[in-house]
Protein backbone atom coordinates (compact mmCIF):
# COMPACT_ATOMS: atom_id res chain seq x y z
CA UNK A 1 0.00 0.00 0.00
CA UNK A 2 1.67 3.17 -1.02
CA UNK A 3 0.45 6.45 -0.05
CA UNK A 4 1.44 9.77 -2.23
CA UNK A 5 3.30 12.51 -0.09
CA UNK A 6 0.70 14.83 0.30
CA UNK A 7 -1.60 11.82 1.14
CA UNK A 8 1.01 11.42 3.92
CA UNK A 9 1.44 14.06 5.28
CA UNK A 10 -2.51 14.60 6.05
CA UNK A 11 -2.12 11.68 7.78
CA UNK A 12 0.45 12.23 10.04
CA UNK A 13 -1.00 15.42 10.68
CA UNK A 14 -4.48 14.07 11.67
CA UNK A 15 -2.66 10.79 13.55
CA UNK A 16 -1.08 13.82 15.85
CA UNK A 17 -4.49 15.07 16.32
CA UNK A 18 -5.91 11.71 17.63
CA UNK A 19 -2.86 11.37 19.79
CA UNK A 20 -3.32 14.89 21.41
CA UNK A 21 -7.24 13.96 21.63
CA UNK A 22 -6.33 10.93 23.20
CA UNK A 23 -4.51 13.14 26.14
CA UNK A 24 -7.95 14.29 27.42
CA UNK A 25 -8.38 10.26 28.86
CA UNK A 26 -5.28 11.69 31.32
CA UNK A 27 -6.07 15.31 31.39
CA UNK A 28 -5.45 15.71 35.19
CA UNK A 29 -2.51 14.34 34.95
CA UNK A 30 -0.87 15.36 31.90
CA UNK A 31 -1.83 19.56 32.89
CA UNK A 32 -1.13 18.52 35.99
CA UNK A 33 2.68 17.52 34.85
CA UNK A 34 2.76 21.02 33.02
CA UNK A 35 1.50 22.91 36.27
CA UNK A 36 4.28 21.11 38.43
CA UNK A 37 7.41 22.67 37.29
CA UNK A 38 5.66 26.00 35.59
CA UNK A 39 4.32 26.90 38.39
CA UNK A 40 7.38 29.43 39.58
CA UNK A 41 7.94 30.76 36.20
CA UNK A 42 3.45 31.53 35.78
CA UNK A 43 3.84 33.31 39.83
CA UNK A 44 6.80 35.77 38.66
CA UNK A 45 4.83 36.02 35.26
CA UNK A 46 1.56 37.15 37.20
CA UNK A 47 3.54 39.09 39.79
CA UNK A 48 5.16 41.45 37.06
CA UNK A 49 1.94 41.79 34.86
CA UNK A 50 -0.20 42.55 38.15
CA UNK A 51 2.53 45.34 38.62
CA UNK A 52 3.04 46.67 35.16
CA UNK A 53 -1.19 46.78 34.45
CA UNK A 54 -1.04 48.65 37.40
CA UNK A 55 1.15 51.21 36.97
CA UNK A 56 -0.37 51.74 33.59
CA UNK A 57 -4.11 51.95 34.43
CA UNK A 58 -2.63 53.93 36.63
CA UNK A 59 -1.72 56.78 33.78
CA UNK A 60 -4.41 55.58 31.71
CA UNK A 61 -7.16 56.44 34.69
CA UNK A 62 -4.99 59.34 36.56
CA UNK A 63 -8.28 61.38 35.92
CA UNK A 64 -10.42 58.83 36.62
CA UNK A 65 -8.92 58.50 39.70
CA UNK A 66 -8.98 61.98 40.87
CA UNK A 67 -12.50 61.80 40.42
CA UNK A 68 -12.84 58.32 42.23
CA UNK A 69 -10.73 59.77 45.18
CA UNK A 70 -13.28 62.92 45.54
CA UNK A 71 -15.87 60.42 45.47
CA UNK A 72 -14.38 58.90 48.22
CA UNK A 73 -13.67 61.62 49.87
CA UNK A 74 -17.26 62.68 49.90
CA UNK A 75 -18.43 58.63 50.82
CA UNK A 76 -15.79 58.58 53.85
CA UNK A 77 -17.15 61.87 55.48
CA UNK A 78 -20.25 60.55 55.19
CA UNK A 79 -19.48 57.36 56.94
CA UNK A 80 -17.57 59.27 59.79
CA UNK A 81 -20.55 61.22 59.79
CA UNK A 82 -22.61 58.30 60.03
CA UNK A 83 -20.01 57.12 62.96
CA UNK A 84 -20.47 59.49 64.79
CA UNK A 85 -24.19 59.45 64.67
CA UNK A 86 -24.09 55.71 65.73
CA UNK A 87 -21.79 56.74 68.82
CA UNK A 88 -23.93 59.22 69.97
CA UNK A 89 -26.97 56.67 69.62
CA UNK A 90 -24.45 54.26 71.62
CA UNK A 91 -24.02 56.74 74.25
CA UNK A 92 -27.57 57.47 74.76
CA UNK A 93 -28.67 54.15 75.10
CA UNK A 94 -25.84 53.43 77.30
CA UNK A 95 -27.15 56.53 79.75
CA UNK A 96 -30.98 55.20 79.27
CA UNK A 97 -29.73 51.42 80.76
CA UNK A 98 -27.85 53.12 83.43
CA UNK A 99 -31.28 55.42 83.99
CA UNK A 100 -33.36 52.31 83.92
CA UNK A 101 -30.78 50.56 86.46
CA UNK A 102 -31.20 53.05 89.19
CA UNK A 103 -35.17 53.41 88.33
CA UNK A 104 -35.74 56.65 87.33
CA UNK A 105 -38.05 55.59 84.70
CA UNK A 106 -40.10 53.89 87.56
CA UNK A 107 -40.09 56.98 89.22
CA UNK A 108 -40.22 59.89 86.71
CA UNK A 109 -41.69 60.29 83.26
CA UNK A 110 -38.33 61.26 81.49
CA UNK A 111 -37.45 63.33 78.67
CA UNK A 112 -33.46 62.38 77.77
CA UNK A 113 -31.89 65.76 76.25
CA UNK A 114 -28.43 66.80 74.91
CA UNK A 115 -26.82 69.64 76.21
CA UNK A 116 -26.07 72.00 73.62
CA UNK A 117 -24.40 74.82 75.64
CA UNK A 118 -23.28 75.95 78.85
CA UNK A 119 -23.00 79.15 79.81
CA UNK A 120 -21.11 78.83 83.28
CA UNK A 121 -20.83 82.82 83.99
CA UNK A 122 -24.78 82.69 83.83
CA UNK A 123 -25.45 79.42 85.32
CA UNK A 124 -26.95 78.02 82.87
CA UNK A 125 -27.29 75.16 80.05
CA UNK A 126 -28.94 75.14 76.77
CA UNK A 127 -30.11 71.82 76.02
CA UNK A 128 -31.81 70.34 72.18
CA UNK A 129 -35.28 69.66 73.59
CA UNK A 130 -37.97 71.87 73.43
CA UNK A 131 -42.07 72.63 72.83
CA UNK A 132 -42.16 70.03 70.55
CA UNK A 133 -41.07 67.37 73.04
CA UNK A 134 -43.86 68.34 75.17
CA UNK A 135 -41.09 70.52 77.73
CA UNK A 136 -42.69 73.54 79.60
CA UNK A 137 -41.45 76.00 81.87
CA UNK A 138 -40.34 74.81 85.48
CA UNK A 139 -39.45 71.47 84.76
CA UNK A 140 -36.88 69.75 86.75
CA UNK A 141 -33.92 68.43 85.00
CA UNK A 142 -31.45 65.37 86.73
CA UNK A 143 -28.84 64.10 85.45
CA UNK A 144 -29.19 59.94 85.09
CA UNK A 145 -27.93 59.62 88.73
CA UNK A 146 -30.83 60.98 90.35
CA UNK A 147 -28.92 64.46 90.78
CA UNK A 148 -30.40 67.90 90.58
CA UNK A 149 -29.02 70.21 87.67
CA UNK A 150 -32.00 73.13 87.48
CA UNK A 151 -35.07 73.85 86.25
CA UNK A 152 -36.18 74.93 82.58
CA UNK A 153 -36.70 78.60 82.43
CA UNK A 154 -37.14 79.52 78.99
CA UNK A 155 -38.33 76.99 75.72
CA UNK A 156 -38.14 77.38 72.13
CA UNK A 157 -39.68 74.97 69.55
CA UNK A 158 -36.58 72.52 69.95
CA UNK A 159 -34.49 74.45 72.83
CA UNK A 160 -35.11 74.96 76.33
CA UNK A 161 -32.60 76.41 78.76
CA UNK A 162 -32.03 75.10 82.06
CA UNK A 163 -31.41 77.58 84.92
CA UNK A 164 -29.16 75.69 87.28
CA UNK A 165 -29.35 75.39 90.82
CA UNK A 166 -26.66 77.55 91.64
CA UNK A 167 -27.66 80.42 89.77
CA UNK A 168 -28.70 83.51 92.91
CA UNK A 169 -32.52 83.45 91.35
CA UNK A 170 -32.69 79.72 92.51
CA UNK A 171 -33.80 78.77 95.84
CA UNK A 172 -35.78 75.60 96.87
CA UNK A 173 -36.69 73.40 99.68
CA UNK A 174 -34.19 70.67 100.89
CA UNK A 175 -33.83 68.16 103.33
CA UNK A 176 -30.75 65.81 105.42
CA UNK A 177 -32.80 63.22 106.21
CA UNK A 178 -30.81 61.37 108.72
CA UNK A 179 -30.97 64.65 110.85
CA UNK A 180 -34.10 65.14 110.16
CA UNK A 181 -33.46 69.31 109.09
CA UNK A 182 -35.30 71.05 106.45
CA UNK A 183 -33.88 73.80 104.78
CA UNK A 184 -33.72 76.19 101.76
CA UNK A 185 -31.00 75.33 98.87
CA UNK A 186 -29.90 78.69 97.20
CA UNK A 187 -27.65 79.43 94.27
CA UNK A 188 -24.81 81.69 95.22
CA UNK A 189 -23.60 81.99 91.59
CA UNK A 190 -20.17 80.54 90.13
CA UNK A 191 -21.47 76.98 90.12
CA UNK A 192 -21.64 77.22 94.17
CA UNK A 193 -24.53 76.65 96.61
CA UNK A 194 -25.66 76.70 99.89
CA UNK A 195 -27.65 75.75 102.60
CA UNK A 196 -30.30 78.20 104.45
CA UNK A 197 -32.68 78.45 106.80
CA UNK A 198 -31.77 75.64 109.17
CA UNK A 199 -32.08 76.60 112.71
CA UNK A 200 -30.01 77.26 114.98
CA UNK A 201 -30.15 74.80 117.56
CA UNK A 202 -30.31 71.62 114.72
CA UNK A 203 -26.88 70.00 114.44
CA UNK A 204 -25.15 70.01 111.14
CA UNK A 205 -21.96 68.50 110.20
CA UNK A 206 -19.68 68.00 106.83
CA UNK A 207 -20.23 65.53 104.84
CA UNK A 208 -24.25 65.12 105.76
CA UNK A 209 -26.22 64.16 102.59
CA UNK A 210 -28.90 67.24 101.38
CA UNK A 211 -31.20 65.91 99.51
CA UNK A 212 -34.62 67.45 97.43
CA UNK A 213 -37.96 67.90 100.12
CA UNK A 214 -41.30 68.03 98.12
CA UNK A 215 -42.40 70.61 100.24
CA UNK A 216 -42.24 73.71 98.00
CA UNK A 217 -43.35 71.14 95.34
CA UNK A 218 -40.60 72.59 93.10
CA UNK A 219 -38.41 69.57 92.98
CA UNK A 220 -39.57 65.60 93.80
CA UNK A 221 -38.48 64.72 96.94
CA UNK A 222 -35.23 62.03 97.57
CA UNK A 223 -33.32 63.74 94.49
CA UNK A 224 -29.69 64.34 95.45
CA UNK A 225 -27.93 67.37 95.57
CA UNK A 226 -25.07 67.38 97.75
CA UNK A 227 -22.79 67.17 100.83
CA UNK A 228 -22.32 69.45 103.30
CA UNK A 229 -18.97 71.22 102.92
CA UNK A 230 -18.86 73.84 105.76
CA UNK A 231 -21.42 74.84 108.35
CA UNK A 232 -21.41 78.80 109.10
CA UNK A 233 -22.51 80.03 112.23
CA UNK A 234 -23.76 83.80 113.14
CA UNK A 235 -24.68 85.25 116.72
CA UNK A 236 -26.86 87.48 115.62
CA UNK A 237 -29.01 85.22 112.79
CA UNK A 238 -31.41 82.88 114.14
CA UNK A 239 -30.61 80.62 111.29
CA UNK A 240 -27.47 79.03 110.46
CA UNK A 241 -26.00 78.19 106.71
CA UNK A 242 -23.67 75.51 105.18
CA UNK A 243 -21.87 75.20 102.08
CA UNK A 244 -22.65 72.60 99.95
CA UNK A 245 -20.39 70.70 97.49
CA UNK A 246 -22.94 69.78 94.52
CA UNK A 247 -22.73 66.80 92.94
CA UNK A 248 -23.61 67.97 89.87
CA UNK A 249 -20.43 68.77 87.65
CA UNK A 250 -21.25 71.26 84.82
CA UNK A 251 -18.01 70.52 82.54
CA UNK A 252 -18.94 67.12 82.55
CA UNK A 253 -22.45 66.91 81.95
CA UNK A 254 -23.56 65.91 78.38
CA UNK A 255 -26.65 64.38 78.57
CA UNK A 256 -29.62 65.37 80.78
CA UNK A 257 -32.84 64.25 82.00
CA UNK A 258 -36.30 66.22 81.64
CA UNK A 259 -38.59 65.21 84.45
CA UNK A 260 -42.10 65.48 82.68
CA UNK A 261 -44.62 65.15 85.57
CA UNK A 262 -43.54 64.09 89.05
CA UNK B 1 10.35 17.74 10.79
CA UNK B 2 11.71 16.54 14.47
CA UNK B 3 14.24 18.92 14.76
CA UNK B 4 11.43 21.85 13.61
CA UNK B 5 9.48 20.75 16.32
CA UNK B 6 11.60 20.66 19.11
CA UNK B 7 13.22 24.17 17.95
CA UNK B 8 9.77 25.56 18.50
CA UNK B 9 9.06 23.92 21.73
CA UNK B 10 10.77 26.49 23.91
CA UNK B 11 9.70 29.82 22.41
CA UNK B 12 6.27 28.53 22.48
CA UNK B 13 5.91 27.39 26.01
CA UNK B 14 7.58 30.33 26.82
CA UNK B 15 4.94 32.52 24.72
CA UNK B 16 1.78 30.45 26.17
CA UNK B 17 3.02 31.40 29.76
CA UNK B 18 3.51 34.48 29.29
CA UNK B 19 0.04 34.57 27.53
CA UNK B 20 -1.67 33.15 30.27
CA UNK B 21 -0.15 35.12 33.05
CA UNK B 22 1.32 38.10 32.04
CA UNK B 23 -0.85 39.39 28.74
CA UNK B 24 -4.09 38.29 31.22
CA UNK B 25 -3.91 41.48 32.88
CA UNK B 26 -4.05 43.83 29.74
CA UNK B 27 -7.27 42.55 29.16
CA UNK B 28 -10.31 44.65 28.46
CA UNK B 29 -12.14 45.72 31.10
CA UNK B 30 -15.52 47.45 29.15
CA UNK B 31 -17.42 47.26 26.41
CA UNK B 32 -17.81 44.70 23.47
CA UNK B 33 -14.24 43.11 23.97
CA UNK B 34 -14.25 42.88 27.71
CA UNK B 35 -12.29 39.89 29.02
CA UNK B 36 -10.19 39.95 25.48
CA UNK B 37 -6.34 39.84 26.02
CA UNK B 38 -3.86 39.95 23.03
CA UNK B 39 -3.32 36.56 21.78
CA UNK B 40 0.17 36.22 21.11
CA UNK B 41 0.42 32.41 20.12
CA UNK B 42 -2.53 32.98 17.58
CA UNK B 43 -0.26 35.91 16.16
CA UNK B 44 2.82 34.14 15.77
CA UNK B 45 1.08 30.94 14.24
CA UNK B 46 -0.10 33.67 11.47
CA UNK B 47 3.18 35.31 11.09
CA UNK B 48 4.67 31.55 10.63
CA UNK B 49 2.28 30.29 8.18
CA UNK B 50 2.42 34.20 6.48
CA UNK B 51 6.31 33.82 5.96
CA UNK B 52 6.66 30.33 5.30
CA UNK B 53 4.45 30.07 2.31
CA UNK B 54 6.81 27.70 1.22
CA UNK B 55 5.58 23.92 0.71
CA UNK B 56 8.61 22.25 1.64
CA UNK B 57 8.42 24.76 4.82
CA UNK B 58 4.86 23.45 5.42
CA UNK B 59 6.39 21.56 9.27
CA UNK B 60 7.28 25.09 10.67
CA UNK B 61 3.61 26.25 9.88
CA UNK B 62 1.45 23.11 10.93
CA UNK B 63 4.00 22.59 13.82
CA UNK B 64 3.83 25.81 15.56
CA UNK B 65 -0.02 25.45 15.12
CA UNK B 66 0.50 21.60 16.88
CA UNK B 67 2.71 23.01 19.87
CA UNK B 68 1.15 26.65 20.54
CA UNK B 69 -2.12 25.09 20.39
CA UNK B 70 -1.26 22.09 22.48
CA UNK B 71 0.25 24.49 25.17
CA UNK B 72 -2.63 26.64 25.19
CA UNK B 73 -5.63 23.53 25.95
CA UNK B 74 -2.72 22.88 28.90
CA UNK B 75 -2.82 26.25 30.42
CA UNK B 76 -6.71 27.04 29.74
CA UNK B 77 -9.30 25.11 31.19
CA UNK B 78 -10.41 23.83 27.51
CA UNK B 79 -10.04 20.26 26.48
CA UNK B 80 -6.59 19.48 25.14
CA UNK B 81 -7.11 19.69 21.43
CA UNK B 82 -9.77 22.08 20.94
CA UNK B 83 -7.09 24.72 20.44
CA UNK B 84 -4.63 22.51 18.12
CA UNK B 85 -7.83 21.76 15.98
CA UNK B 86 -8.13 25.75 15.49
CA UNK B 87 -4.75 26.38 14.85
CA UNK B 88 -4.15 23.43 12.72
CA UNK B 89 -7.19 24.57 10.59
CA UNK B 90 -5.89 28.06 10.55
CA UNK B 91 -2.54 27.06 9.43
CA UNK B 92 -4.00 24.72 6.49
CA UNK B 93 -6.30 27.67 5.80
CA UNK B 94 -3.37 30.09 5.41
CA UNK B 95 -1.49 27.64 3.27
CA UNK B 96 -4.50 27.44 0.78
CA UNK B 97 -4.95 30.64 0.27
CA UNK B 98 -1.27 31.82 -0.03
CA UNK B 99 -1.14 28.66 -2.60
CA UNK B 100 -4.07 29.82 -4.41
CA UNK B 101 -4.92 33.47 -4.17
CA UNK B 102 -1.61 35.19 -3.23
CA UNK B 103 1.47 35.81 -5.10
CA UNK B 104 4.48 37.68 -3.44
CA UNK B 105 7.49 38.66 -5.36
CA UNK B 106 9.63 38.54 -2.32
CA UNK B 107 9.01 34.66 -1.20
Amino acid sequence: MRFSARKKKILIVIMGLLVILSLNFFQKEVKGFFYSFSAPIQKSLWGAGDRVSDFFEGIFRAENLKKEAEELKLKNQELLAENVSLQNLKKENQILREALEIGLEKDFKLELAEVIGKDIGQDSLLINKGLKNGISEGMPVITQQKTIVGRITEIYENFSRVRLISSKESSFDAEIIERDILGVVKGKGGLKIYLDLIPRQKELKEGDLVTSASLGGIFPQGLLIGLIEKVKQSDVSFYQQAEISPFFNVEEIENVFIILNF
Amino acid sequence: MLKKILILILPFYFLVLLQTSFLVHFSISSGWWVGWSPNFILLAVILINFFTPDHSELWWGVGSAFIGGFFLDIFSSSPIGFNVLILVALAFFIKIILKRYVRIPAF
